[in-house]
Protein backbone atom coordinates (compact mmCIF):
# COMPACT_ATOMS: atom_id res chain seq x y z
CA UNK A 1 0.00 0.00 0.00
CA UNK A 2 2.42 2.56 0.94
CA UNK A 3 2.06 6.58 1.84
CA UNK A 4 2.82 9.23 -0.03
CA UNK A 5 3.63 13.05 0.20
CA UNK A 6 1.30 15.50 -1.77
CA UNK A 7 1.84 18.92 -2.81
CA UNK A 8 0.76 20.57 0.28
CA UNK A 9 4.70 19.78 1.21
CA UNK A 10 6.01 21.82 -1.43
CA UNK A 11 8.22 24.42 -0.04
CA UNK A 12 7.50 23.41 3.77
CA UNK A 13 9.70 21.02 4.24
CA UNK A 14 8.76 20.87 8.20
CA UNK A 15 10.96 16.98 8.32
CA UNK A 16 9.46 15.64 11.49
CA UNK A 17 8.03 12.72 9.49
CA UNK A 18 11.84 12.44 9.14
CA UNK A 19 12.66 12.26 12.46
CA UNK A 20 9.60 9.77 13.28
CA UNK A 21 10.14 7.13 10.16
CA UNK A 22 11.59 3.66 11.87
CA UNK A 23 12.78 2.95 8.38
CA UNK A 24 14.15 6.37 7.35
CA UNK A 25 12.00 5.98 4.23
CA UNK A 26 11.43 9.57 3.76
CA UNK A 27 13.98 11.30 1.48
CA UNK A 28 14.56 14.64 1.10
CA UNK A 29 14.62 16.55 -1.99
CA UNK A 30 15.02 20.58 -3.04
CA UNK A 31 11.31 21.99 -2.16
CA UNK A 32 9.99 18.43 -0.90
CA UNK A 33 10.05 15.43 0.67
CA UNK A 34 9.42 11.78 -0.87
CA UNK A 35 8.53 8.83 0.27
CA UNK A 36 10.38 5.73 -0.77
CA UNK A 37 7.25 3.32 -1.96
CA UNK A 38 9.11 0.34 -1.65
CA UNK A 39 11.08 0.65 1.42
CA UNK A 40 7.74 2.09 2.99
CA UNK A 41 6.38 -0.15 6.17
CA UNK A 42 2.84 1.24 6.01
CA UNK A 43 3.00 1.90 9.47
CA UNK A 44 1.86 5.17 9.12
CA UNK A 45 3.74 6.93 11.91
CA UNK A 46 4.58 9.41 9.85
CA UNK A 47 1.18 10.73 8.90
CA UNK A 48 0.10 12.55 11.99
CA UNK A 49 3.40 14.40 12.56
CA UNK A 50 2.84 16.51 8.94
CA UNK A 51 2.08 20.16 10.13
CA UNK A 52 0.34 20.34 6.42
CA UNK A 53 -0.69 17.02 6.30
CA UNK A 54 0.41 16.35 3.29
CA UNK A 55 0.89 12.77 3.97
CA UNK A 56 -1.85 10.03 3.14
CA UNK A 57 -2.40 6.62 1.48
CA UNK A 58 -2.09 6.01 -1.76
CA UNK A 59 -5.64 5.49 -2.56
CA UNK A 60 -6.61 8.67 -0.87
CA UNK A 61 -4.79 10.83 -3.62
CA UNK A 62 -8.33 11.12 -5.53
CA UNK A 63 -8.49 14.73 -5.33
CA UNK A 64 -6.43 17.78 -7.44
CA UNK A 65 -3.11 16.30 -6.75
CA UNK A 66 -3.60 12.36 -7.76
CA UNK A 67 -0.54 13.09 -9.49
CA UNK A 68 1.48 12.70 -6.64
CA UNK A 69 0.74 9.26 -5.48
CA UNK A 70 2.95 8.26 -8.79
CA UNK A 71 5.10 11.05 -8.45
CA UNK A 72 6.71 9.68 -4.75
CA UNK A 73 8.01 6.96 -6.37
CA UNK A 74 8.81 8.49 -9.64
CA UNK A 75 11.50 10.22 -7.80
CA UNK A 76 13.15 6.74 -6.83
CA UNK A 77 12.94 5.36 -10.38
CA UNK A 78 13.96 7.75 -12.57
CA UNK A 79 17.29 9.35 -12.98
CA UNK A 80 16.88 12.67 -11.01
CA UNK A 81 18.01 16.08 -12.99
CA UNK A 82 21.64 16.05 -12.63
CA UNK A 83 21.59 12.68 -11.17
CA UNK A 84 23.51 10.04 -13.86
CA UNK A 85 21.07 6.75 -12.38
CA UNK A 86 18.18 6.38 -10.33
CA UNK A 87 18.49 6.55 -6.71
CA UNK A 88 16.77 3.10 -6.60
CA UNK A 89 15.90 1.74 -2.95
CA UNK A 90 19.15 3.25 -0.98
CA UNK A 91 18.12 1.91 2.39
CA UNK A 92 17.71 4.91 4.44
CA UNK A 93 17.86 8.20 4.17
CA UNK A 94 20.95 8.37 7.01
CA UNK A 95 22.99 6.47 3.88
CA UNK A 96 22.18 9.62 1.20
CA UNK A 97 21.75 12.46 2.82
CA UNK A 98 19.80 15.65 1.22
CA UNK A 99 19.47 14.85 -1.98
CA UNK A 100 18.59 18.26 -2.94
CA UNK A 101 16.99 18.35 -6.36
CA UNK A 102 12.90 17.44 -7.45
CA UNK A 103 11.11 15.70 -9.53
CA UNK A 104 9.47 17.16 -13.00
CA UNK A 105 6.41 17.84 -11.37
CA UNK A 106 7.77 19.32 -7.89
CA UNK A 107 9.58 21.67 -10.21
CA UNK A 108 7.38 23.31 -12.39
CA UNK A 109 5.45 24.38 -9.41
CA UNK A 110 5.47 27.89 -8.60
CA UNK A 111 7.28 28.82 -5.45
CA UNK A 112 5.27 29.47 -2.87
CA UNK B 1 18.56 -7.37 31.94
CA UNK B 2 20.90 -8.94 29.83
CA UNK B 3 21.85 -12.64 31.06
CA UNK B 4 24.58 -14.39 29.85
CA UNK B 5 23.16 -18.22 30.93
CA UNK B 6 21.92 -20.94 28.87
CA UNK B 7 18.80 -22.18 28.21
CA UNK B 8 17.02 -24.90 27.34
CA UNK B 9 13.36 -24.61 26.18
CA UNK B 10 11.13 -26.27 23.86
CA UNK B 11 9.69 -23.27 22.11
CA UNK B 12 12.00 -20.31 21.75
CA UNK B 13 9.66 -16.85 20.14
CA UNK B 14 12.07 -14.28 18.51
CA UNK B 15 10.19 -11.03 19.05
CA UNK B 16 8.19 -9.41 22.24
CA UNK B 17 5.51 -7.67 20.13
CA UNK B 18 1.95 -8.61 20.01
CA UNK B 19 2.33 -11.66 17.97
CA UNK B 20 5.42 -12.96 20.07
CA UNK B 21 3.68 -12.11 22.96
CA UNK B 22 -0.01 -14.16 22.17
CA UNK B 23 2.75 -16.51 20.47
CA UNK B 24 3.98 -17.51 24.45
CA UNK B 25 0.58 -17.39 25.66
CA UNK B 26 -0.76 -20.32 23.09
CA UNK B 27 2.50 -22.14 24.30
CA UNK B 28 1.91 -21.51 27.42
CA UNK B 29 -1.63 -23.18 27.00
CA UNK B 30 0.03 -26.26 25.13
CA UNK B 31 2.48 -26.64 28.15
CA UNK B 32 5.56 -26.18 26.78
CA UNK B 33 8.51 -24.14 28.22
CA UNK B 34 9.13 -20.75 26.45
CA UNK B 35 11.12 -18.68 26.18
CA UNK B 36 10.41 -14.58 24.61
CA UNK B 37 13.23 -12.82 23.42
CA UNK B 38 13.56 -9.10 21.98
CA UNK B 39 16.09 -6.52 21.40
CA UNK B 40 14.17 -3.41 22.90
CA UNK B 41 14.44 -3.97 26.88
CA UNK B 42 10.51 -3.99 27.01
CA UNK B 43 8.15 -6.11 25.58
CA UNK B 44 5.39 -4.97 22.91
CA UNK B 45 7.43 -4.49 19.54
CA UNK B 46 6.20 -2.09 17.58
CA UNK B 47 3.54 -0.61 19.83
CA UNK B 48 5.97 -0.09 22.57
CA UNK B 49 8.66 1.86 20.44
CA UNK B 50 6.54 3.62 18.22
CA UNK B 51 2.69 4.23 19.39
CA UNK B 52 2.23 3.63 22.85
CA UNK B 53 0.06 6.18 23.17
CA UNK B 54 -2.11 5.67 19.82
CA UNK B 55 -5.73 4.03 20.41
CA UNK B 56 -6.13 0.99 18.62
CA UNK B 57 -9.62 0.12 17.47
CA UNK B 58 -9.24 -2.98 15.70
CA UNK B 59 -8.70 -5.65 18.35
CA UNK B 60 -11.51 -8.30 18.56
CA UNK B 61 -13.70 -7.98 21.60
CA UNK B 62 -11.82 -4.24 22.54
CA UNK B 63 -13.69 -1.26 20.86
CA UNK B 64 -10.50 0.61 21.72
CA UNK B 65 -7.68 0.14 23.78
CA UNK B 66 -4.35 2.31 24.28
CA UNK B 67 -1.40 0.30 22.69
CA UNK B 68 0.23 0.10 25.90
CA UNK B 69 -2.40 -1.14 27.82
CA UNK B 70 -2.89 -4.19 25.26
CA UNK B 71 0.57 -4.84 25.79
CA UNK B 72 -0.39 -4.83 29.32
CA UNK B 73 -2.52 -7.15 28.76
CA UNK B 74 -0.76 -9.48 26.76
CA UNK B 75 2.12 -9.65 28.97
CA UNK B 76 -0.15 -10.70 31.77
CA UNK B 77 -1.63 -13.24 29.85
CA UNK B 78 1.41 -14.93 29.14
CA UNK B 79 3.14 -14.33 32.58
CA UNK B 80 1.28 -17.32 34.50
CA UNK B 81 3.06 -19.43 32.27
CA UNK B 82 6.65 -17.93 33.14
CA UNK B 83 8.15 -17.77 30.24
CA UNK B 84 12.28 -16.99 30.01
CA UNK B 85 12.45 -12.65 29.65
CA UNK B 86 15.76 -12.29 27.12
CA UNK B 87 14.92 -8.74 26.55
CA UNK B 88 17.56 -6.30 25.42
CA UNK B 89 19.65 -9.13 23.05
CA UNK B 90 19.92 -9.70 19.75
CA UNK B 91 19.55 -13.21 18.44
CA UNK B 92 23.04 -13.56 16.09
CA UNK B 93 22.95 -17.47 14.69
CA UNK B 94 20.59 -20.32 14.55
CA UNK B 95 22.13 -23.08 14.01
CA UNK B 96 20.75 -26.78 13.64
CA UNK B 97 21.95 -29.18 16.55
CA UNK B 98 20.78 -32.61 15.86
CA UNK B 99 16.97 -32.29 15.37
CA UNK B 100 16.74 -29.23 17.39
CA UNK B 101 17.77 -25.28 17.47
CA UNK B 102 20.82 -24.04 18.94
CA UNK B 103 20.67 -19.74 19.19
CA UNK B 104 23.05 -17.73 20.08
CA UNK B 105 22.47 -14.17 21.96
CA UNK B 106 24.27 -10.86 21.53
CA UNK B 107 24.81 -10.94 25.39
CA UNK B 108 26.86 -14.27 25.45
CA UNK B 109 24.68 -16.83 26.34
CA UNK B 110 22.77 -19.75 24.14
CA UNK B 111 19.00 -21.01 23.80
CA UNK B 112 18.74 -24.57 22.70
CA UNK B 113 15.05 -25.08 21.46
CA UNK B 114 13.38 -27.53 19.47
CA UNK B 115 10.92 -25.19 17.88
CA UNK B 116 11.69 -21.49 16.84
CA UNK B 117 8.85 -18.81 16.31
CA UNK B 118 9.94 -15.44 14.90
CA UNK B 119 7.59 -13.13 15.33
CA UNK B 120 10.02 -10.28 14.57
CA UNK B 121 7.84 -7.85 12.33
CA UNK B 122 9.58 -5.19 10.71
CA UNK B 123 13.11 -6.31 12.19
CA UNK B 124 14.72 -5.16 15.45
CA UNK B 125 14.06 -1.33 16.80
CA UNK B 126 17.33 0.40 17.92
CA UNK B 127 17.12 3.54 19.45
CA UNK B 128 17.93 6.31 16.65
CA UNK B 129 21.59 7.87 17.56
CA UNK B 130 22.65 10.98 18.56
CA UNK B 131 24.62 12.54 15.20
CA UNK B 132 27.54 13.24 17.99
CA UNK B 133 28.54 11.81 21.02
CA UNK B 134 28.32 7.92 20.97
CA UNK B 135 31.82 6.94 22.61
CA UNK B 136 29.83 8.41 25.91
CA UNK B 137 27.46 5.40 25.86
CA UNK B 138 27.18 3.75 28.82
CA UNK B 139 29.77 6.73 29.83
CA UNK B 140 26.19 9.26 30.46
CA UNK B 141 24.58 8.77 27.23
CA UNK B 142 21.47 6.66 27.29
CA UNK B 143 18.75 5.75 25.49
CA UNK B 144 16.12 4.68 28.21
CA UNK B 145 15.05 5.53 31.79
CA UNK B 146 13.90 2.23 33.21
CA UNK B 147 14.62 3.84 36.56
CA UNK B 148 14.32 7.40 37.05
CA UNK B 149 15.15 7.34 40.61
CA UNK B 150 18.91 6.34 39.92
CA UNK B 151 18.98 9.66 38.37
CA UNK B 152 18.38 11.50 41.23
CA UNK B 153 20.43 15.00 41.77
CA UNK B 154 22.07 14.51 38.58
CA UNK B 155 21.74 17.07 36.42
CA UNK B 156 20.02 15.47 33.09
CA UNK B 157 19.69 17.02 29.02
CA UNK B 158 16.65 15.28 27.08
CA UNK B 159 17.11 15.08 23.29
CA UNK B 160 13.73 14.80 21.91
CA UNK B 161 10.38 16.00 21.20
CA UNK B 162 8.48 13.07 21.50
CA UNK B 163 6.20 10.85 24.03
CA UNK B 164 9.40 9.43 24.87
CA UNK B 165 11.15 12.75 25.77
CA UNK B 166 8.27 14.19 28.26
CA UNK B 167 7.26 11.60 29.91
CA UNK B 168 11.24 10.97 31.11
CA UNK B 169 10.63 14.64 31.77
CA UNK B 170 7.66 14.56 33.69
CA UNK B 171 9.55 11.73 36.01
CA UNK B 172 13.05 13.29 36.45
CA UNK B 173 11.49 16.77 36.78
CA UNK B 174 10.85 16.26 40.48
CA UNK B 175 14.61 14.41 41.43
CA UNK B 176 16.92 15.68 39.01
CA UNK B 177 19.32 18.62 40.01
CA UNK B 178 18.90 20.94 36.52
CA UNK B 179 16.85 19.31 33.65
CA UNK B 180 16.93 20.40 29.98
CA UNK B 181 15.07 19.20 27.39
CA UNK B 182 16.67 19.78 23.75
CA UNK B 183 14.39 19.62 20.63
CA UNK B 184 15.32 20.02 17.15
CA UNK B 185 12.13 21.67 15.77
CA UNK B 186 9.73 24.46 17.67
CA UNK B 187 7.08 22.40 17.85
CA UNK B 188 6.45 18.93 20.05
CA UNK B 189 4.69 15.68 19.04
CA UNK B 190 4.13 14.69 22.90
CA UNK B 191 0.70 14.72 24.41
CA UNK B 192 -0.48 17.62 24.82
CA UNK B 193 -1.24 17.76 28.71
CA UNK B 194 2.26 16.21 29.14
CA UNK B 195 4.11 18.91 27.12
CA UNK B 196 1.90 21.52 28.93
CA UNK B 197 2.80 20.07 32.20
CA UNK B 198 6.40 19.67 31.51
CA UNK B 199 6.45 23.68 29.98
CA UNK B 200 5.12 25.12 33.31
CA UNK B 201 7.32 22.87 35.50
CA UNK B 202 10.98 24.33 36.16
CA UNK B 203 12.44 22.38 32.90
CA UNK B 204 14.24 24.04 30.61
CA UNK B 205 13.39 23.67 27.45
CA UNK B 206 15.45 24.64 24.36
CA UNK B 207 13.64 24.64 20.50
CA UNK B 208 15.26 24.72 17.60
CA UNK B 209 18.33 23.44 18.76
CA UNK B 210 20.49 20.38 18.41
CA UNK B 211 23.24 18.65 20.21
CA UNK B 212 26.45 19.31 18.61
CA UNK B 213 29.34 18.00 21.07
CA UNK B 214 29.21 15.70 23.90
CA UNK B 215 32.52 16.58 26.45
CA UNK B 216 33.63 14.45 29.52
CA UNK B 217 36.41 12.42 30.19
CA UNK B 218 35.76 8.98 32.35
CA UNK B 219 32.35 9.70 32.47
CA UNK B 220 30.10 12.68 30.49
CA UNK B 221 30.39 16.27 31.96
CA UNK B 222 28.98 18.53 29.36
CA UNK B 223 26.78 18.84 25.69
CA UNK B 224 27.51 21.41 23.61
CA UNK B 225 24.10 22.78 22.15
CA UNK B 226 24.14 24.85 18.86
CA UNK B 227 20.62 26.97 18.12
CA UNK B 228 19.18 27.63 14.23
CA UNK B 229 20.28 31.16 15.00
CA UNK B 230 24.04 29.92 15.11
CA UNK B 231 24.22 30.50 19.13
CA UNK B 232 26.34 28.25 21.28
CA UNK B 233 25.49 27.42 24.76
CA UNK B 234 27.31 24.58 26.88
CA UNK B 235 25.38 23.00 29.71
CA UNK B 236 26.62 20.98 32.37
CA UNK B 237 25.05 17.83 32.49
CA UNK B 238 26.14 13.86 34.05
CA UNK B 239 23.73 12.48 31.85
CA UNK B 240 22.18 12.87 28.23
CA UNK B 241 19.15 10.93 27.55
CA UNK B 242 18.60 10.42 23.76
CA UNK B 243 15.16 10.09 23.33
CA UNK B 244 14.96 10.21 19.28
CA UNK B 245 12.42 7.11 18.56
CA UNK B 246 13.90 4.06 17.13
CA UNK B 247 15.10 2.63 13.92
CA UNK B 248 14.23 -0.62 12.35
CA UNK B 249 16.91 -3.04 11.00
CA UNK B 250 15.78 -6.30 9.86
CA UNK B 251 19.01 -7.64 11.82
CA UNK B 252 20.98 -10.97 11.23
CA UNK B 253 17.91 -12.78 10.50
CA UNK B 254 18.44 -12.78 6.33
CA UNK B 255 21.37 -14.43 7.21
CA UNK B 256 19.40 -17.80 8.52
CA UNK B 257 18.90 -19.21 5.33
CA UNK B 258 15.01 -18.78 5.00
CA UNK B 259 13.47 -17.98 2.54
CA UNK B 260 12.45 -14.39 2.26
CA UNK B 261 10.87 -11.73 -0.32
CA UNK B 262 12.12 -8.43 0.50
CA UNK B 263 11.86 -7.81 4.90
CA UNK B 264 9.05 -10.86 4.83
CA UNK B 265 9.60 -14.41 5.35
CA UNK B 266 7.67 -16.74 3.05
CA UNK B 267 5.13 -19.03 5.34
CA UNK B 268 2.62 -21.97 4.11
CA UNK B 269 -0.48 -22.50 5.94
CA UNK B 270 0.78 -23.79 8.84
CA UNK B 271 3.34 -21.26 9.35
CA UNK B 272 6.04 -23.18 8.27
CA UNK B 273 9.00 -21.55 6.78
CA UNK B 274 11.87 -23.14 4.58
CA UNK B 275 13.35 -24.66 7.93
CA UNK B 276 12.39 -27.43 9.62
CA UNK B 277 10.95 -26.62 13.39
CA UNK B 278 11.29 -22.92 12.35
CA UNK B 279 7.51 -21.07 12.42
CA UNK B 280 6.88 -17.42 11.61
CA UNK B 281 3.78 -14.93 12.54
CA UNK B 282 2.97 -11.35 12.50
CA UNK B 283 3.86 -8.69 10.11
CA UNK B 284 6.66 -10.65 9.45
CA UNK B 285 5.55 -13.37 7.21
CA UNK B 286 4.13 -13.47 4.06
CA UNK B 287 1.65 -15.60 1.85
CA UNK B 288 -0.87 -14.55 -1.05
CA UNK B 289 -3.97 -12.84 0.62
CA UNK B 290 -1.39 -11.57 3.50
CA UNK B 291 -3.20 -8.61 5.52
CA UNK B 292 -0.74 -6.83 7.37
CA UNK B 293 -2.65 -6.60 10.99
CA UNK B 294 -2.88 -7.25 14.52
CA UNK B 295 -5.83 -9.43 14.52
CA UNK B 296 -3.89 -11.23 11.79
CA UNK B 297 -0.62 -11.81 13.89
CA UNK B 298 -2.77 -12.88 16.65
CA UNK B 299 -4.37 -15.74 14.43
CA UNK B 300 -1.19 -16.52 12.73
CA UNK B 301 0.49 -16.97 16.76
CA UNK B 302 -2.21 -19.54 17.33
CA UNK B 303 -1.66 -21.12 14.23
CA UNK B 304 2.13 -21.71 14.46
CA UNK B 305 2.08 -22.50 17.69
CA UNK B 306 -0.23 -25.48 17.46
CA UNK B 307 0.97 -26.65 14.45
CA UNK B 308 4.85 -26.38 16.76
CA UNK B 309 3.43 -28.78 19.15
CA UNK B 310 3.46 -31.28 16.90
CA UNK B 311 6.85 -31.02 16.14
CA UNK B 312 7.66 -30.84 19.86
CA UNK B 313 5.57 -33.86 20.52
CA UNK B 314 4.01 -36.08 17.46
CA UNK B 315 1.52 -37.75 19.32
CA UNK B 316 -0.63 -34.21 20.19
CA UNK B 317 -2.88 -33.29 17.78
CA UNK B 318 -2.66 -29.83 16.18
CA UNK B 319 -6.15 -28.78 17.59
CA UNK B 320 -5.34 -27.19 21.53
CA UNK B 321 -9.18 -27.69 22.65
CA UNK B 322 -10.88 -24.84 23.56
CA UNK B 323 -9.15 -22.23 26.34
CA UNK B 324 -12.54 -22.27 28.35
CA UNK B 325 -12.19 -25.80 29.23
CA UNK B 326 -9.17 -25.24 31.47
CA UNK B 327 -10.77 -23.86 34.19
Amino acid sequence: MAYAIGAACIDIKDKTCMDVCPVECIYEGGRKLYINPVECIDCGVCVPTCPVEAIRPLEEFDGGDIEFATDNATFFSEALPGHEYPLGNPGGVSRTGTIGVDTTLVSGYHPR
Amino acid sequence: MSDVQNHDVDILIVGAGPSGLYAGYYAGFRGLKIAIADMLELPGGQITALYPEKKIFDVAGFPEVLGRDLVDRLVAQVEPFAPIWILGQRIEGLERSGERWSVQLSGGGRVTTTVVVITGGIGTFEPRALPVGREYEERGLIYYVPKPTELAGKNVVIVGGGDSAFDWAMALEPIANELTLVHRRETFRAHEHTIELVQNSRTKIITSAEVTAIYGEEQLTSVEVTLKSGSVEVIDAEVVVAALGFVAHLGPLAEWGLEMSKRTIIVDTAMRTNLPGVFAAGDITEYPGKVRLISVGFGEAAIAVNNAMTVIDPSKSVFPGHSSENT
